[in-house]
């Protein structure tokens, strides 16, 4: 499990108010009972805390966690 | 028309902000192009904008949130030490009807559009002092009509246009001028996004029933807004300037049971 990971957990479990237990790759938004303001608010969040941009159309294809996750690694990966 | 001076345009990286900052760089003013998510788009705002021989700064902050848009007035006042144009322009939403509008989603979209405006005000006052200045606030007609999903959006821009009235009075004596553009639907990303009927055919609709023959512009609201900065619009205190080529007037009327319910 990656560091970019664990802060991702993170941040969802702060603003979405879910289990971090039940955060898995293959967890969705329905899992994380979490509706369309604390999907901005996690995509504002992830942006502030990685430095990256996270456009809508973008998110709006990400199905599960481990979507969130694999898309913040590559944006990070780009900037270095 | 605006050499020299000092403008804000809030969520001026795309959009009606966009066209705003254009048009206002292109009377001569120097911008602050502020953004929340389009980083890249407000940067390329920014370059158009010094193409035009002017001097822009991008600053990022969510202006809901009162922390960040202090920060931001703070960065304006020590680069430039002066605002003699402020266009609260930046707006957020999301589709609820009034039965599912929670507490969360009323806060998120009333910090956003309406208490934005009158912190932002605030703060602009204080950065026209001594010299007078122009504060613009872009509404639309969700205001007074009913949208569906709009709920949110509706009430915080009937706040955002009460406010323009009573900061109109209140800053008339230190020759601040405040007034609000209001305009129908128009086609920008964040429009079709929320489009009556969604998307492209929310344009079609409000196309087919405005009078002028077609849908608002970004800008035509800019070249408004741009009137409404300059001297010539110096006695026009606290209005609602609407923008819709007559669309408000001929609307057509939703149709009830004639009251067999």
């Amino acid at each position: 499990m990656s560091a970019a990971e664990e802060t991702i957990k993170d941040i969802i479990v702060k603003i979405v108010h879910c289990d971090r237990e039940i955060l898995t790759s293959e967890s969705t938004f329905q899992d994380m009972k979490a509706d369309s303001l604390d999907m901005v608010q996690v995509l504002v969040a992830l942006e502030d805390e990685f430095g990256i941009e996270i456009p809508d159309e973008e998110a709006q294809k990400f199905k599960n966690f481990g979507d969130f996750v694999s898309f913040v690694e590559a944006r990070v990966a780009e900037k270095k | 028309m605006l050499k020299g001076k000092v403008a804000l345009v809030t969520g001026s990286s795309r959009g009606i902000g966009r066209a705003i900052a254009l048009r206002l760089a292109q009377e001569g003013a120097d911008v602050v192009v502020n953004y929340f998510r389009r980083r890249e788009a407000a940067e390329q705002t920014a370059r158009d904008i010094e193409k035009l021989g002017v001097t822009a700064k991008v600053i990022r902050a969510n202006v809901g949130d009162q922390e960040k848009l202090n920060e931001m007035f703070d960065t304006i006042a020590s680069s430039f030490g002066r605002l003699d144009i402020f266009v609260s322009n930046a707006a957020s939403g999301l589709p609820r009807s009034a039965l599912d509008l929670d507490a969360r989603v009323w806060e998120w979209t009333m910090d956003i559009n309406a208490r934005a405006f009158l912190l932002g005000a605030q703060r602009a006052a204080g950065l026209m002092e001594g010299r007078g200045g122009k504060i613009v606030a872009i509404t639309s007609l969700g205001s007074k009509l009913v949208w569906p999903g709009y709920t949110a959006i509706g009430v915080s821009k009937a706040t955002l246009e009460a406010l323009v009235r009573y900061l109109a009075v209140e800053l008339a004596p230190r020759d601040i001028c405040v007034n609000a553009v209001s305009a129908s639907f128009v086609p920008t990303e964040a429009g079709l996004a929320y489009a009556v009927g969604g998307g492209e055919e929310g344009e079609d609709a409000s196309w087919r029933t405005t009078p002028a023959g077609r849908i608002v512009s970004p800008e035509d609201i800019a070249g408004v807004v741009a009137f409404l900065c300059s001297s010539d619009a110096f006695m026009i205190r606290g209005q609602v300037v609407t923008i819709d080529g007559g669309f408000s007037l001929a609307s057509l009327s939703p149709k009830g049971k004639g009251g067999e319910n």
